[in-house]
């Protein structure tokens, strides 16, 4: 959460993270029914509920300059812990855009079960994959739909 | 165990394995807190009862603090990203739990903190270190939390100023004797001056800066 230096597994934790976080609720919900294979979920303990407040969005122009307020954006954020035996159990995250509860629900629980050695392969193939693959389609398609309205402007040189 | 390390070795890290949760319901239970908060620092010396905020039982794989319910129940009511927070014994599963939920920093200079938690009264630094707030801004003072064995059986204390009839009799277990004295001495230096609570397991006690105790 804090500034922890980089290791290998929180860089792929943050990737499968932002994943979550840009997966609508139903995609998200119907991909980890699926990825679960039936298998009701495991019980977790709520850490933080989800709950909805705004965070101020803070930007700076071209990426240099003193950083100024964007303005405000909702969002929504949970924390859970799964219930085990094990001296440490699983902290799933979820933090998205928006106010639905349910989604950041579904987000942290995904996560903590990614931390899961037995079950990260499994999960990260059934779960994580395709819906990153769905993301990266749609960028595309929306790249390639605004590229092809590109406009370049040109002088032609009038020849005297 | 990788996590364990790692925590063990970085204490600016949160330990979430082990974070107890906070209150069930966030707003109306920092609500009852505040009103239980409030009502014993307006009348000193009665005894105010924090009850069913805080889960009771505590899930698996939890670190339970050392702190006393009342006093965890207030800090997180009252603490938020603008409180320090000093605390005089360390306390990793407090600490934790304090930031979590709560975003509140954690000082090591006493003199910074907004909030102080005390759990072992013979160990109160002397008041001359905490903030004691100044003449245009008195509210910058820091309030205590401090543990006492028990609120009753102790010696007796007299109580009498705003929010007291008469005068009322308290008497706490567990406070050193230099505490009624420092306390006094900064009577003189009102409107600064330091609020107190008295905590014991879910009850607690108000002392605020107005009321004079005097020693029996």
């Amino acid at each position: 959460m804090s500034a922890s230096p980089a290791t290998p597994s929180s860089a792929m934790r943050r990737a499968w993270m932002a994943v979550l976080a840009h997966t609508p609720r139903a995609d998200l919900e119907a991909a980890l029914s699926h990825a679960l294979e039936g298998v009701s979920p495991p019980e977790f303990d709520w850490l933080r509920p989800p709950e909805t407040g705004l965070a101020m969005v803070r930007g700076r122009i071209g990426g240099s300059g003193d950083a100024f307020n964007l303005g405000e954006a909702t969002v929504t954020r949970a924390t859970l812990r799964l219930r085990s035996a094990a001296e440490h159990a699983p902290v799933g995250v979820a933090c998205h855009l928006g106010r639905d509860r349910r989604r950041a629900e579904l987000a942290a629980l995904a996560d903590a079960l990614l931390q899961l050695p037995e079950q990260h392969a499994h999960l990260h193939g059934q779960l994580i994959e395709p819906l990153a693959a769905q993301l990266a389609a749609q960028r595309t398609a929306r790249r390639d739909e605004a590229a092809s309205t590109r406009v370049e402007f040109f002088t032609m040189v009038r020849g005297d | 165990m990788d996590n364990l390390t790692k925590n063990a070795m970085n204490p600016s890290q949160i330990a979430l394995s082990t974070l107890a949760p906070g209150f069930t319901d966030p707003v109306h239970d920092t609500q009852a807190v505040f009103r239980t908060l409030l009502d014993t620092l307006s009348r000193p010396g009665t005894v105010g009862v924090v009850e069913h905020v805080l889960p009771a039982s505590q899930a698996t794989g939890t670190h339970r603090w050392h702190a006393d319910l009342a006093a965890l129940a207030a800090l997180l009511t009252l603490c938020d990203y603008s409180t320090p927070v000093w605390l005089a014994q360390p306390d990793a599963a407090l600490a934790s739990a304090l930031r979590f939920h709560t975003g509140a920093p954690l000082v090591d200079d006493v003199h910074d903190a907004a909030f102080a938690y005390i759990h072992d009264a013979a160990l109160l630094p002397e008041f001359e270190h905490f903030s004691l707030g100044a003449a245009e801004t008195p509210e910058h003072s820091v309030t205590l939390l401090i543990r006492v064995d028990a609120l009753s059986g102790g010696p007796q204390i007299v109580l009498s100023g705003p929010g007291i009839e008469r005068t009322t009799t308290i008497s706490p277990v567990g406070l050193p004797e230099h505490f009624w004295r420092e306390r006094a001495s900064l009577a003189p230096l009102f409107p600064c001056g330091i609020d107190c609570y008295l905590v014991c397991g879910s009850t607690l006690i108000g002392l605020p800066r107005t009321t004079q105790a005097k020693v029996n």
